[in-house]
């Protein structure tokens, strides 16, 4: 839908929209200016932390080998510290320093320029599809690859076809597999299936991501185990126990960020010229938060306060919390949703999109606000030319395209 | 580190001559240096006229410091380099009378 269709959105006059734009504008030149030493030592004390974590974990790992009757009870702990340290480093360190939350530090490594991340995606890759793609195209259809990942139908505007019906398998896969599909993310599934894929590119990104993903597989399936002797067997399925606790809790935090009832897609053609307070408004308009505790924020990685993060994507993400509350005042001010809930209704609400869209749109009921009365993907590409011209401009394969 | 990756011809964001707004935004958020479209290093430079210089608000996309060097030379841009560990990407308003995005360096290292 064309965001001036959003029922919500259409009693605000465009004075009022661009009035509530600079009311975020001086949350954000708050933040801006009381930005310091305090925020630093937040950063460093949760990179300290997190470390500490990993190294014991892979101590525990090894240490424990030799000794037969403490082995089981250090290495549970062990997996499950792994795997916290792992939640950490995704999610409140990599992803943020990566949107150069903390550039501002001038830190010769924590930049969003040095950052690699504990996962399958090259930080490279990462920072397009997700700093770029993602959140300058919101929710945006056919361009912001995070709807479905490629891989689920998850809009209603989505042309629907039989392979669908295995949606709730393929959903589970892609959870417990996550660190992979994002690993892929960015060569953009669709454009390959429909050969508009740059070849040259793709060659160049696949093998960064086997670079990548060898590496990884290498330090938790062969190098670690070997330190454990002939204990390796135990030690390899406890690393995949933090991996797997890692994707299934990064898969939660994301898919419940834009997909629950309350967030909203759009097409292409309203990006045109969209001016800075409309750029925030759809922000918030695609975008849900999950509500919980102190420590439930810094292991979602502040991703649970998804809407300021959408708003003021490269803020430190420890200054969510703060102006959460009032954010969410001035969307009651202006009579704008924000959209908030328990991880658990949150949730609920995504597995129940993806069950429903595996089946053809006229057997179910619509939960979200239409998005949009006959749009349909197929439909709103008129022409596969201008699309083309389009697609290159947004990038990914553009590089060699210059 | 500055990497001394060269400069593709045209530069990447002014595929035509002229900065292309999309590779502006895909600069500053996929943090891709806008001469060579690789990746930015540490730090980040902006290449502005004095005028973008005094006022710290600059209209070229971040650029490594040997692409801003070699960019400088062919006057695409302004005569004048700023080093920065960081940036603010500013989107224009809509009573804005020049529409293009601009970038605020903010944490200055000093000029190249
Ligand atoms: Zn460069």
């Amino acid at each position: 839908m064309a965001i001036a269709d959003v029922a919500e959105y259409a009693h605000l006059t465009k004075d009022e929209v661009e009035q509530l734009g600079r009311e975020f504008d001086a949350i954000r030149a708050e933040i801006e200016e009381s930005r310091g030493a305090k925020d630093a030592a937040y950063i460093n004390k949760v990179i300290t932390t997190q470390r500490w974590m990993a190294a014991g974990a892979r101590i525990g790992m090894i240490v424990s080998s030799p000794f037969p009757r403490a082995r089981k009870p250090v290495l549970a702990a062990s997996a499950v510290t792994l795997g916290l340290a792992k939640i950490l480093e995704n999610m409140e360190i990599g992803h943020n320093v990566m949107h150069g939350q903390w550039d501002w530090m001038n830190d010769p490594e924590i930049h969003s320029s040095t950052w690699e991340w504990d996962t399958g995606q090259p930080a490279e890759q990462w920072k397009h599809s997700h700093n770029y793609i993602h959140h300058q195209f919101t929710n945006v259809l056919g361009v912001d690859n995070d709807i479905g990942y490629g891989v689920l139908r998850m809009a209603r505007e989505q042309k629907w076809t039989p392979v669908a019906l295995g949606q709730p398998v393929y959903n589970a896969l892609l959870a417990a597999l996550f660190q992979w599909g994002v690993a892929l993310h960015d060569l953009d599934l669709e454009a390959i299936r429909k050969g508009q894929k740059d070849p040259e590119e793709m060659k160049r990104q696949l093998k960064q991501i086997a670079k990548k993903g060898r590496n990884q597989i290498l330090k938790d399936y062969v190098l670690y185990p070997a330190l454990s002797g002939k204990e390796w067997k135990s030690t390899i399925k406890a690393n995949a126990t933090a991996n797997l606790m890692r994707n299934i809790w990064s898969y939660l935090i994301i898919f419940c960020g834009h997909f629950p009832d309350g967030a909203l897609h759009f097409t292409e053609e309203e990006l045109e010229d969209e001016t800075r307070a409309e750029w925030y408004l759809r922000q918030i308009f695609g975008t849900a938060n999950i509500e919980g505790g102190p420590l439930f924020h810094v292991m979602s990685g502040n991703l649970s306060y998804q809407i300021e993060h959408h708003l003021f994507p490269d803020l430190p993400s420890n200054r969510y919390a703060e102006i959460s509350p009032r954010v969410q005042a001035l969307c009651e001010k202006y009579g704008i949703p924000y959209s908030s809930g328990p991880l658990h209704r949150q949730y609920g609400q995504v597995l129940r999109t993806v069950m429903k869209l595996s089946l053809p749109n006229k057997m179910t009921k619509d939960d979200r606000p239409p998005t949009g009365a006959d749009i349909t993907i197929e439909h709103r590409r008129k022409a596969e030319e201008e699309r083309q011209i389009r697609r290159t401009e947004l990038g990914g394969w553009s590089r060699s395209a210059s | 580190m500055t990497s001394s990756v060269p400069l593709t011809s045209p530069p990447f964001a002014w595929p035509h001559g002229s900065l292309d707004k999309g590779k502006v935004v895909q600069c500053a958020l996929s943090r891709v240096c806008g001469g060579c479209g690789t990746s930015l290093g540490r730090p980040i430079a902006f290449l502005g006229t004095t005028e973008e210089v005094d006022r710290n608000a600059f209209h070229a996309p971040p650029l490594h410091e040997a692409c801003a060097r070699a960019l400088r030379e062919t006057g695409i841009a302004g005569a004048s380099v700023v080093l920065t560990a960081g940036f603010e990407y500013v989107r224009p308003t809509a009573d804005a009378l020049d529409r293009r995005p601009t970038f605020v360096p903010n944490s200055i290292i000093g000029p190249a």
